[in-house]
Parts: structure tokens; C-alpha cells; sequence
């Protein structure tokens, strides 16, 4: 059975909810990893889930930026070993270079939890496997920093996987929820999909959109992508 | 200092000579109001407290139910009032830190945080300042340590102008066999963990004891670190899955004085503690200022025999700071040492046993009658209704929780009349609870208020198709030295405690919070916030409050009445001003609308329910139909043999809505009937966009969309920063 890391560093606190989807929807071996302890080596994938790593003293995901665990991604990432940042976990991403941009504090300067949809563009690579170009997916937001930035957006948007908002929750340029590697490989994202997994997760008017990815990396971990 | 003449007075006549600085400080902490509930203690007696389903009942950091054979739902509700009116954010955010903190100490893992605010009027400039601060701090610091805030209450008033009430609670669970037993050996050894003990909060608790601008310093104010209280969660749960830990307490109001103290005398025994070997955060405090500092984030852990290495291992792995700090012994004595001289030396039932105080009490004045009023059109009527900042949505609230961490939410705060979450594992099984309190009814009648509080946060429970199991009080009130103002708790409690007789419901835990009077002695409006926990067994099966446009909705209960007095509309009427009796409780009519919803929800007979509370049935309506989406069309005159205005704004409790299956509307009725319920079709789906109502010959109509506006923007202000 593949065998997923859930990372965790002093302050991330969606560690278990993240394994239990991996366990139930990716059909994965997961495990929650403390930081200092993870070994790209060991793991077939990773997975960087939300909180607020270290307090989010300073920015969101700046100090956790530093760890050594950190060094271990980018070897991993630099192997073609799937890596996917949620919330925090996307701040981390950011912060360390392995995605583009920046996330600032929300344009509404507030903390913001909200069900929203959003949609795929340029689907490829391990994490959205089971997604097709344009596809909607509902899942929450809950985060306080997560505006995105890149001065170039066509850089973003042009040939990477990325994930849209339908309703801009926090003044993202160009609506962007989400964004990947060129390959796909390393995706990072506000939105929480192991909060949208089961059926009595959404409020009416809303899905299980979560699942979508959870049941990509299982398949690809198992078939290639 | 709130150790009066006649307490000093009465310890060292007991003791025989006179008392140490350190140990005046220490009483002044264990015999304040706050830790010592020695004004209500008796009053708090009559709460009814046995159940075959509770674990632990009232007095220890957290109250236990049983939820199901397997776990127990641990939950525990406090007031932060003084602190938030003087800090709004820190005052607030600490109110969460501590909260969490009770619940971790029977051996739970916390999972959810509920909130009721009592704030000042949105048009008043500081009390807009105070709201936005509070909910930014409950906000930043729940978020923070990953536990979701996943419902309350939100109320306005000129009342709490400068003077907001902040109420906390917090669910945890546990493994019924895992419960902490509260009880300690001579012997065992004392780990103080958590922050550094520094100078703020220096007797906050007896700072809560008395009114404010007597001594608004700020050195009684604490400071939260969220991200260190996350530290100490993820410790401890480690801790207790190792099953290294026999005892866990909180260092609340009195700091490490009532912590000890507490502990000690639950037990039977006395303690000798070492103060020196504090880690401290400023090094040049005194050995009294170390012994009552209320810095937050601090508990005290007593390890299983042998196991303390590992136990300070453990800490250390999770960058937790921790000192030994001394051991319990069989002299029940407290010795709090520094550098070998004793600070205070006093035996341990002197220290919790405070003198009762003689507290008088006069039957608070009856409500003024309801004037004459000129009713208008109910429909017309029903913007300014949902635009009322306590009826309006409060998601400009709740957005800023994160409601959903942890992945035990079903749906999301706003679409169910409780907060429901799932076990999160391998069942359907989870838990409900809901919050309630309504301060103009106890302010026009503590005692019927008190008593609706409890049946409204039952209903509210019941809605969702959850089973009632227990319930928390959090009494806000006056000066317990003023016989006018004592007057509203006594009937508070008096009231509150005959509810629960007749609902059938145990009180696990409560808190009572005296001295809300402002600088010139004007008593806030007092109130009863009351929390009730239940039973989910099947989380597919919870029922939403957004209306589904599937089937007629169907009002069933108690028979409405026009009640009008000290109702919504009837306040908004007159320009905010609270007059007439309350309704007059109902206790019976929710005993068996739990029966009635037990058949609806095994039988899958409703899609969405609703509880009928502020603003009547046609709030509740609007409510269902907002949030849903879907056009309704209400038959008004079928509410009740009253005018339309009564109809659509009494507030009779012990009063559902539900969505049913057309083809079950008979069925449902006639179950409710048999139980000696009223049950009548109050409204139909309508075409997609429209609230429509029918009142004898007369048909009115508004859109949902301008409703929306009024409901959903009335509160936008808090959004800004």
C-alpha cells in the first residue's frame, strides 16, 4: 500500500482529519509525521496540512519555511514525489519557493470560514488525476492570509494546473484558490478539501468536492499519473 | 482587596494569631466570589444534578455525560465579563484559553467552542469597537489552537453600553473509563507546565468580584498565547494516551493559590509547594506575586507514580516549559514556601471554606404592563424584524471562527439550530448543542426568564433531532451585597432550577458571574446563559433549518397564545424598550416535542426543522426560507385564534417548525396530537423568490431577496476592521 506523510509542525491542527481522508478516500497508508522526523526517502507522497504552524509568528508559514523538514520537500519535490500544501500548508509552500507567489493578509482584513466552489484549470499530475479542464468543486475556506499574489499572472495561469474561486473570499488576484508545479506534482491550496469528503460535511447547495483529490492521489499512487 | 474586615477578621480568630501577607493573598484568591461561589453556593443546591448518565456532575474543572457506551462528551461554560469589558480582546481571547483548558483537565480532547456576547448598541461608536475586538479575539486565539467555534449567540443592547458579558463553553471528548477521577495522593508530585508565571493577572479573580472602576488596573488583565496553549493540547493528549497523568488542573482565577488548594482539599490532603522553583517570566517577583498571578496557559500535573521522567520528557519534546514545583502530603496543610520560609501556612479547609456571607434579597419589582400598541402590517413589518441586529444573521460572526477545523462539522454554523459534529470515526454517531439566554425576559422576569432560557436551548437541541442529555448555566448578574439586585439571581436560580425538574435534565457544570453594575451601581441586564448538550445517533439523520421547499411546514407544540410581552417585536415596537411579562414557560410541551421528534427522525419524516424563539413563528419562517432558497406562502390565520400581528410575533415557547413529507403531514400531526400537542399546516412551498402570507381575506407579499437584505446586512459593520 503507498504510504503518504501528513506533516506536522509545532501549531498545524488538521493533521487528522487529513490522514483520515487519505485512509478512507485515497486508500493509502497515512501517517502524521513530525517535522523534525520526516525522511523524503521513506514516503510516497506528502502532505503539508493546515493550522497555524509556529503561531504564524511573523507571516503564515514563514517560520516553519526554516525547518529542516522544509529541505527535505525540496529534495522530494526536485524527485517528482507528490506534495500537496492545504491553508497553511500552502503558506509554507510559498514561503519556502517551491510555488510562485506570495499570500497576504485578506483583502477583507479578517479571517474569513466559508464554503465556496471553485474550478480546475489545466488539470494534470497526481492531485487532480480525476479532474477534467473547468470542472466545480465545493469545499471551505477558513484562513486569515490567504490573498494570493504573483506579479505575472499569465505565469500562473497560462500552462500550470490552478484552482479558481467562483466567489473570491479574500481578494485574490485573479481569483487564484490554488496553484501547481508545471508537472502538477506539487500542488498548494487554500480551500480545505478534507473538510468536503463526507456526505454530511456540505450545507445544501454544496458537495463533497474534497473527494475529488483525495481519490486522485490514491489512484495515481497506485497507477502512475 | 476584596478580603473584608469580617473575613480577615474570622480567619485569624479560627487560626489563633494573625495572617501573613502571602496568606491574606491566598484567601483573598480561594474566598473570592469567583472561586468561592460563596454567595450562591446554597442557591446553586437546587440545581437538580443526578442522572444514571452522568459522570461527573457539578464542581470539578469540567462536567461528563455519557454519550455513548463508548465516549463521553465532557463541557464546561465560564463568563470572561470583566476582563472583556476592559481589554475587549485580550479579556476575550483568554475567556477561550481558559475554557479549553477545564475541559483538558477531566482528560477530554476538545473539539468544540460556543460564545454567548451580550454587547452595547451597534449605533454606539465604543460598543461597535468592543464587539469587533471581542469576536477578532475569540477569533484569533480559538482558530489558533485548532478548535472549531462552532456556534452561540450574539445579543445587543443598551444595557451592556461599555459593559459587554462574555460567555464561554467548550466540548470535549473522552473515553468514559478515561475520565479523570480528580483525586490525588500524599506523595504524589506537582508538575507546573505551560507558561512562564509573570505579573499579569495578579488577582484578576477577585478583580471579577467586585464592580467595575473600583480598581480598573491594568495589571489584572491577562495576555493569551494561542500558540503555546496548542502546545499544551498536543502534550497532554499525548500524556493521556500514554496514560502517564493521574490528575490535571487548570490555573484559572487565583492562579496557582485555588489550583492547589482545589486539588488538595477534593482529596483530603495538604501540599507543600516550592514557589522558588517556578519558571518565571519577570525574575524579580515576589513570592506573593507569584503564588496569585493568573498568567494564562499554566496547569498543574500530577504524574503517575513513576512515571515524572518520561512526563518531562514528553513536555520538553513539545517545547512545553515545566518545573517540579513540590508534592502532596497527608497533613492536610498547604505550605507555600519560599527559599525554605513559608509564605503562608494554613490549613486546607480554611482556605476553601470562606465564611458564608449573609446576602439579602428582595423579589426584583414585576414588569411593567404592556401599553396599547398600534400594530402594523405583519408583513410590512417583517424587514425591520430580521433587520434587528439579535434577530439577523450572525454570520458576520461566525465567518470569522473557524467553525470547521477538525472535520467534525456537519454543515456549517447558520444552517442548523444547534451545533451538530460528527465522533469522526468509523460511525454516524455525534453530538449536539446549542446556547440560549435572553436578557430582556430576566430582566422583566428573572425567574420565567431563567427557566425559557433552558427550554429554548432544549428546543433548539430537539430541532436538529438530537436527544437532550444535560445542561450548563452561566448566570450573569448584579451585586450580590445589594438585596434589589441579588434579588434577579436568587430568581434566576429558582427559576432555572424548576425548569430542569420538570425538562428532567441535569446540570453538569455552571458559573456564576456576579458584580456586572457599572461605575454608578446600574446593575446590567442579568441573564441566564444556558447550554444543552445531546445525543446524535445517526449525524446523516440531523436536520437542517434551511427550508427545502419539498413539503408544508407544519407548526407543532404548544398552543400559540398571544404573548407579546417582552418579545422582539413588541420591543422594536416601542423603540427598544422592554415591558410586559415574558410567556409564561412551557416546560411540558418541549418534554414532549422530544417525544414527538424521537418518531420523526428514526422514521425520516421531516427534511429541515426549526425552533420557534425571538421574533415568533414568521421570523422562524423567513429564517427557513432564507437560508434555504425557496419561496414560501404562510397561512397565518393558522397559527392561532389571535390577530394577525400575535399570530406571526408571539413568542410562546415549546413550539416547532417542521418541514414534513407531504405524504406524512397527517401522520406527524396525528402522533403530535396523541401526545396532547397542537399541530396545524402553517405554510406551503411557493414559487422560488417570495414570502407570501394569507391572513383572513387579506394576501400580502415580499421578496426574499429584499428580506435577504435586511437579514443578512445588518450586521456588516462587524466586518470591518
Amino acid at each position: 500500500m503507498p504510504r503518504v506523510a501528513v506533516v506536522k509542525f509545532p501549531g498545524t491542527n488538521c493533521e487528522e482529519e487529513t490522514a483520515l481522508a487519505l485512509r478512507t478516500h485515497s486508500g493509502v497508508e497515512a501517517k502524521i509525521v513530525w517535522h523534525l522526523d520526516y525522511r523524503w526517502r521513506d514516503w510516497d507522497a506528502a502532505v503539508i496540512p493546515g493550522g497555524f504552524s509556529y503561531g504564524d509568528y511573523g507571516r503564515a508559514g514563514l517560520i516553519a519555511s526554516w525547518s529542516p523538514a522544509v529541505g527535505e520537500l525540496r529534495e522530494a519535490a526536485d524527485n517528482n514525489v507528490p506534495i500537496l500544501g492545504v491553508c497553511n500548508g500552502f503558506q509554507i509552500l510559498v514561503e519556502a519557493g517551491l510555488l510562485p507567489g506570495a499570500l497576504l493578509p485578506n483583502a477583507g482584513g479578517r479571517f474569513v470560514a466559508r464554503w465556496v466552489h471553485v474550478r480546475v484549470h489545466n488539470p494534470r499530475g497526481p492531485w487532480l488525476l480525476k479532474a477534467r479542464e473547468g470542472d466545480v468543486y465545493s469545499m471551505p475556506v477558513a484562513h486569515a492570509e490567504g490573498r494570493y499574489h504573483v506579479d505575472d499572472v499569465s505565469s500562473v495561469t497560462a500552462d500550470r494546473p490552478w484552482i479558481e474561486y467562483l466567489e473570491n473570499p479574500n481578494g485574490s488576484i485573479a481569483s487564484i484558490a490554488g496553484v501547481a508545479s508545471a508537472d502538477g506534482a506539487v500542488l498548494g491550496m487554500m480551500p480545505h478539501p478534507e473538510r468536503a469528503v463526507w456526505p454530511w460535511q456540505p450545507p445544501p447547495g454544496h458537495g463533497t468536492g474534497g473527494k475529488m483529490l483525495f481519490e486522485s492521489i490514491g489512484l495515481a499512487l497506485k497507477r502512475g499519473w | 482587596m476584596t478580603l473584608s474586615a469580617e473575613e480577615r477578621r474570622y480567619a485569624e480568630e479560627k487560626l489563633g494569631r494573625r495572617l501573613r501577607l502571602g496568606e491574606a493573598a491566598l484567601l483573598e484568591a480561594t474566598w473570592s466570589e469567583h472561586c468561592s461561589y460563596k454567595s450562591t453556593r446554597r442557591l446553586l443546591a437546587l440545581l437538580p444534578r443526578e442522572a444514571p448518565w452522568v459522570i461527573l456532575g457539578p464542581g470539578r474543572d469540567a462536567g461528563v455525560v455519557e454519550l455513548f457506551p463508548d465516549v463521553a462528551l465532557a463541557a464546561r461554560i465560564e463568563s470572561h465579563n470583566h476582563p472583556s469589558a476592559v481589554d475587549p480582546y485580550n479579556g476575550a481571547a483568554t475567556g477561550v484559553g481558559g475554557i479549553v483548558r477545564d475541559v483538558l483537565s477531566v482528560g477530554a480532547t476538545p473539539v468544540m467552542l460556543i460564545d454567548s456576547l451580550f454587547l452595547g448598541p451597534p449605533a454606539d461608536g465604543l460598543s461597535r469597537w468592543q464587539a469587533r475586538l471581542i469576536v477578532r479575539g475569540i477569533g484569533d486565539y480559538g482558530n489558533r489552537i485548532g478548535v472549531p467555534t462552532a456556534g452561540g449567540s450574539t445579543w445587543f443592547s443598551e444595557a451592556y453600553r461599555g459593559q459587554p458579558l462574555v460567555n464561554v463553553a467548550a466540548l470535549g471528548l473522552v473515553a468514559p473509563g478515561d475520565v479523570l477521577p480528580g483525586r490525588v495522593e500524599p506523595g504524589d508530585v506537582m508538575v507546573l507546565a505551560g507558561n512562564t508565571t509573570g505579573r499579569d493577572g495578579l488577582l484578576g479573580s477577585s478583580f471579577a468580584s467586585k464592580p467595575l472602576g473600583e480598581d480598573d488596573s491594568g495589571a489584572a488583565i491577562q495576555v493569551g498565547n494561542p500558540f503555546l496553549e496548542k502546545l499544551l493540547i498536543d502534550a497532554l493528549r499525548e500524556a493521556y494516551e500514554r496514560k502517564l497523568l493521574r490528575h490535571v488542573k487548570d490555573l484559572g482565577g487565583g492562579g496557582l493559590a485555588v489550583a492547589v488548594s482545589e486539588t488538595a482539599a477534593a482529596s483530603g490532603v495538604g501540599a507543600i509547594v516550592h514557589l522558588d522553583r517556578i519558571h518565571l517570566r519577570e525574575p524579580d517577583m515576589s513570592p506573593v506575586e507569584i503564588l496569585v498571578s493568573e498568567s494564562q496557559e499554566r496547569m498543574l500535573l500530577v504524574p503517575r507514580r513513576g512515571r515524572l521522567g518520561e512526563l518531562l520528557e514528553l513536555l520538553d519534546s513539545h517545547g512545553v516549559e515545566a518545573s517540579v514545583i513540590g508534592y502532596f502530603v497527608e497533613e492536610p496543610r498547604l505550605r507555600f514556601l519560599y527559599r525554605g520560609e513559608a509564605v503562608a501556612e494554613l490549613p486546607v479547609d480554611l482556605v476553601v471554606s470562606p465564611p458564608e456571607p449573609r446576602r439579602d434579597w428582595v423579589p426584583p419589582p414585576e414588569a411593567p404592563p404592556l401599553p396599547p400598541l398600534d400594530y402594523p402590517d405583519p408583513v410590512r413589518f417583517l424587514s425591520t424584524l430580521l433587520g434587528s441586529p439579535r434577530v439577523a444573521s450572525k454570520e458576520a460572526v461566525y465567518e470569522a471562527y473557524d467553525w470547521g477545523v477538525g472535520g467534525r462539522a456537519v454543515a456549517a454554523p447558520g444552517y442548523m439550530d444547534a451545533a451538530v459534529q460528527w465522533l469522526r470515526d468509523s460511525t454516524r454517531r455525534g453530538y449536539a448543542a446549542a446556547v440560549a439566554g435572553n436578557p430582556r425576559y430576566t430582566r422583566l422576569d428573572p425567574w420565567r426568564g431563567a427557566a425559557l432560557a433552558l427550554e429554548e436551548a432544549y428546543r433548539r437541541v430537539l430541532a436538529v433531532g438530537a436527544e437532550p442529555l444535560a445542561f450548563l448555566d452561566n448566570i450573569n448578574s448584579g451585586n450580590p451585597e445589594k438585596p434589589e439586585q441579588h434579588g434577579y439571581t436568587v430568581r434566576m436560580l429558582e427559576g432555572l432550577a424548576w425548569a430542569a425538574r420538570e425538562l428532567d435534565i441535569p446540570v453538569i457544570g455552571g458559573n456564576v458571574s456576579l458584580y456586572n453594575e457599572d461605575t454608578d451601581g446600574h446593575m446590567v441586564d442579568p441573564v441566564a446563559t444556558v447550554l444543552v448538550v445531546g445525543r446524535v445517533r445517526d449525524v446523516t439523520r440531523a436536520l437542517p433549518a434551511a427550508y427545502r421547499g419539498r413539503g408544508p411546514l407544519l407548526l407543532v407544540g404548544a398552543e400559540t397564545q398571544e404573548e407579546l410581552g417582552g418579545s422582539e417585536a413588541a420591543s422594536l415596537l416601542m423603540g427598544d424598550v422592554a415591558a410586559g411579562a415574558p410567556p409564561q414557560p412551557r416546560p411540558w410541551a418541549e418534554k414532549r416535542l422530544r417525544r414527538l421528534m424521537e418518531r420523526v427522525v428514526s422514521e425520516g419524516l421531516a427534511f429541515s426543522a426549526k425552533s420557534v424563539g425571538l421574533g415568533g413563528v414568521l421570523a422562524a419562517v423567513a429564517k427557513m426560507a432564507l437560508r434555504g432558497g425557496h419561496g414560501i406562502h404562510v397561512l397565518l390565520d393558522r397559527v392561532c385564534r389571535c390577530g394577525a400581528f400575535a399570530a406571526a410575533y408571539s413568542e410562546t415557547p415549546g413550539r416547532l417548525l417542521l418541514e414534513v413529507r407531504e405524504d406524512a403531514v397527517d401522520y406527524v400531526a396525528g402522533l403530535a396530537e396523541e401526545l396532547g400537542l397542537s399541530a396545524a399546516v402553517i405554510a406551503t412551498p411557493a414559487s422560488k423568490d417570495t414570502l407570501s402570507v394569507k391572513y383572513g381575506d387579506t394576501l400580502s407579499r415580499v421578496s426574499l431577496e429584499v428580506l435577504s437584505e435586511s437579514y443578512t446586512r445588518a450586521l456588516d459593520w462587524l466586518r470591518e476592521p
